[in-house]
């Protein structure tokens, strides 16, 4: 039954401001009625039995004009038996989707939103093909390449800093653009692209190798900082070449092809004539996930050791190990300081200790480049300004 | 278990028939409602789940011990002894962290080697909220607002899983009654319901989704590195920001208590087109201002001992108020700036009260926009990952306004214009779409709520970010 109810009327002689309020209350008071007594006489209520057909139904047309991101979704959740299945029931309601037309929908609204390939799941690994490596010394060097002079930058021509990679980089990105606020000779573009649970295993749920290349073109860095591998340490890869099969994490197949995707990006980046800086996987609270990131860093360190001009590796682990030399959640810095470094997951970095991992590479930006002398030569025109 | 999942939906359309089903035998219902709550919980890590039953064991043990207590003194120990737990344990997760750094540094200025602590503490969802409304439910027992109930009622209560992990605090007085007889299977308000899911959807994960991503995160990481007028927008970007975020969240749990037909009071009523900062905490996070002033603010002493009393008793509500969000001076700031706020109102208006009452409301519009661009300044320090960049924020605002702004865009001025724009809007407008959704047949009824879906996941980005208040 529905019941009438009665306006509570607004007193007269009120000045403006306490009308407004005891409308307001008088709104607060038909809300809360609305709560605890009938709902007003203008909405009708119904039983809890239409309202769940209403649910179900709504949930059941929304399943099919969202079927191609749902399909995507699905396709993009770590492997296991829940993946099976949702990729299997959302690629049949995609089908189901898409012959009825119900799909369009959500088409034209992407498209008009400028987003229409977000639904596209692109698994294409577009790298150059993996030059012969440079002979090297046993500590790393280049033998046969002599190091070239230090690329100098200035206000007029600055450093082009863009920071890209999976959730690990966020914290340190964002500490590495504060901490190279005042360098006038480095300039931030592209800010920090942070992109959580994505890698180079699975380019089905974020496809870095198009992505960096189209970043690359679009803001012509000078210098790329990365971070790739905390969603890598499993043994399921998508992209990959015909003919190869990969089954476990760190199986040989496995590491030659994570290896041909880190070179890969490597030489995506020098080709567009920028320096990569590759910050290392930290060790984490879980020893096994340590082991398995330990394997990840001598991949990219063995990469990076081939192209000593074109790429740097700033380590993690042993940067914020605590005493024991494993995992610690608080750090000591050199001030005496205690700082807790790490997020309460025991993998990401806290924001202090994302300062820690940015210092480093800022030493290795002011190691590789010469981002000063430009004070010098304007503090000498100044000077020769002034004696004339 | 977050709301905007396909796993919570699931869980959620096989938990509404069996609530129904099993409502006409009310205690059946509880012990059904509590099972399927802790799954909720515990989905997300079930070690959590014996926190909150002992949570609910312990307030029911001492709510008993104080209801059959007749001395005074004696109620008062049980009550002391029943809060001190509860407020040990979320005082034990919330700053444990800030605990151990603390006497890190303290070590070390006395020269005492510690050992490195390798581990740290995980902040349980929701314990804020059910913590405090384990409090009221003590203190009122203790007031004799309230008598206690059966251990059934109470857990279903307190665990009641559309407002467990981000409120609305609901109180024993509005929700036990609820909870005591079946509800009536043939009323259930629907509209009002997928009105709320919708609106709540549509705000968390178009809206603030949206704006985070767009402007407010990367400007808030590093100020220095964006133009004025960047700052300006990212500073009202969060302010609606929050708002969609917490707000959505809120509308789609009192949505859902619909649908199992229980009632759950407002958390927000247009906060932003309030026309002072008391009028603003009427309107914002209602359940804890109300909560704030109920077991802190009178029990302070209110307004009832002198001006300056009464400015004490604000501030230190705020001051707490802002703690409760975290250890941080950005915290303490932000809840002081809101105290000082309100302590300066009050002044005023007990200036202008003397001389000519109600004289100032052809300004309502200036002292709405005044309200407004105070609140924005304050959550500068709420936003802010430490005092330093809030300081970098305030000082960005005035010293590069002739700098590209590329990330103020169309979309993000139009979120914002919305976000703010739709709280202006008259009551009879939101009530009028409910009531005409009522009254259309399930197949537009149906349509309705699946495109809705749809423009949300569509508009919205990939995946789901963490909603703001589950980190308090």
């Amino acid at each position: 039954m529905i019941t009438r109810r009665r306006q509570p009327t607004l007193p007269s002689g009120r000045t403006a401001a306490e009308r407004s309020e005891l409308r307001r209350q008088a709104r607060q008071l038909q809300d809360d009625q609305d709560g605890a007594g009938p709902p007003p006489r203008r909405r009708r209520v119904t039983s809890a039995w239409r309202a769940l057909a209403i649910a179900l139904a709504g949930v059941v047309l929304g399943l099919l004009l969202d079927a191609p991101g749902l399909h995507k979704s699905a396709v993009n959740q770590p492997e296991g038996w829940q993946r099976s299945v949702a990729v299997e029931l959302t690629g049949r309601l995609d089908r189901i989707s898409h012959a009825v037309y119900l799909d369009r929908p959500r088409a034209e609204l992407k498209s008009a939103l400028g987003r229409a390939q977000d639904d596209r799941i692109d698994t294409n690994i577009d790298i150059p093909i993996a030059a012969a490596p440079v002979p090297t010394t046993t500590n790393g060097e280049a033998a046969t390449q002599r190091p070239p002079g230090k690329t100098a930058f200035s206000p007029a021509h600055p450093l082009r800093l863009w920071v890209a990679g999976d959730s690990l980089v966020i914290s340190p990105g964002y500490a590495l653009l504060r901490a190279v606020d005042n360098a006038r000779s480095i300039k931030s573009v592209g800010g920090v692209d942070g992109q959580v649970a994505t890698g180079l295993e699975r380019p089905d749920v974020f496809n870095w190798f198009t992505s960096i290349r189209e970043k690359l073109k679009e803001l012509k860095p000078s210098v790329v900082v990365l971070t790739f591998g905390a969603n890598d340490d499993k043994g399921y890869m998508t992209g990959l070449p015909k003919g190869v099969t990969v089954s476990d994490f760190g199986d040989p197949a496995w590491e030659h092809e994570y290896a041909r995707r880190v070179a890969g990006v490597l030489d995506l980046i020098n080709r567009a004539g920028a320096y990569t800086v590759w910050i290392g996987l930290p060790f984490t609270r879980d020893p096994g996930q340590s082991a398995r990131f330990e394997r990840i860093n001598a991949i990219v360190g063995r990469e990076i050791v081939k192209r000593p001009n074109t790429a740097a590796f700033v380590q993690t682990d042993l940067l914020m190990a605590g005493r024991t030399g494993g995992f610690a959640q608080y750090l000591r810095l050199n001030n005496g300081e205690t700082v807790d470094a790490r997020a309460p997951d025991g993998v990401h970095f806290s924001a202090d200790g994302g300062a820690i991992v940015a210092e480093k590479v800022v030493e290795q930006l002011y190691r590789k480049f010469d981002l000063t002398s430009w004070r010098r030569h304007r503090t000498n025109g100044a000077t020769a300004t002034a004696s004339r | 278990m977050i709301f905007p999942t396909a796993t919570f939906t699931i869980f959620f359309l096989v938990v509404m028939p069996l609530s129904w089903l099993t409502m006409p035998h009310v205690r059946l219902w509880r012990i059904f409602i509590v099972g399927a709550s802790l799954v909720f919980y515990g989905w997300w890590d079930w070690h959590f789940v014996f926190l909150l039953i002992g949570c609910t064991l312990w307030t029911h043990f001492w709510a008993i011990r104080i209801s059959r207590e007749q001395r005074s003194a004696a109620r008062r120990a049980l009550l002391t002894v029943a809060l001190t737990g509860l407020l040990g344990t979320l005082a034990y997760f919330k700053y444990f962290d800030f605990f151990v750094n603390s006497s890190h540094n303290l070590a070390h200025a006395a020269g005492i080697g510690m050992p490195d602590w390798t581990r740290t503490i995980v902040l349980p969802v929701g314990i804020s909220f059910y913590t405090f409304m384990a409090i009221s439910y003590v203190v009122d027992v203790f007031r004799r607002d309230l008598r206690p109930v059966g251990l059934d009622r109470f857990a279903a209560y307190l665990t009641f899983f559309p407002h467990l992990v981000a409120g609305p605090i609901v109180r024993g007085s509005e929700l036990l009654p609820q909870m005591r007889t079946p509800r009536d299977p043939r009323r259930v308000d629907s509209s009002r319901a997928f009105f709320l899911i919708g609106t709540g959807l549509f705000k968390k994960v178009v809206i603030a989704n949206y704006l985070a991503t767009h402007i407010v995160d990367p400007v808030f990481a590093v100020p220095g590195a964006h133009s004025s007028p960047e700052i300006l927008i990212a500073i009202y970007a969060y302010a609606v920001q929050i708002y969609a975020d917490f707000s959505g969240y809120t509308d789609m749990a009192i949505g859902l208590a619909l649908l199992l037909g229980f009632t759950f009071p407002q958390n927000f009523d247009s906060p932003y087109a309030a026309g002072s900062v008391q009028d603003f905490w009427r309107r914002w996070h209602m359940t804890l201002s109300r909560w704030l002033r109920d077991y802190l603010y009178i029990p302070l002493g209110g307004n009832r001992k002198g001006r300056f009393r009464t400015t004490v008793n604000l501030m230190i509500t705020m001051l707490l108020g802002g703690l409760w969000h975290g250890a941080a001076w950005t915290f303490v700031i932000w809840g002081g700036l809101h105290g000082v706020g309100l302590a300066t109102e009050r002044w005023f208006r007990e200036r202008r009260g003397a001389r000519r009452a109600g004289s100032s409301d052809r300004y309502i519009w200036l002292r709405r926009l005044a309200t407004f661009n105070f609140v924005c300044f304050a959550w500068i320090f709420f936003r802010s990952d430490s005092l330093s960049l809030a300081w970098q924020m305030i000082t960005g605002l005035f010293t590069r306004w002739g700098e590209p702004s590329p990330l103020v865009t169309l979309g993000v001025v139009v979120w914002i214009v919305v976000g703010i724009g739709t709280q202006y809007l008259p009551a009879r407008i939101p009530q009028g779409v409910m009531a005409r959704l009522s009254r259309l047949n399930i197949a537009w009824q149906s349509l309705a709520l699946g495109a809705t879906l749809m423009l949300a996941n569509a508009m919205g980005p990939q995946g789901v970010a963490p909603f703001i208040y589950f980190r308090f």
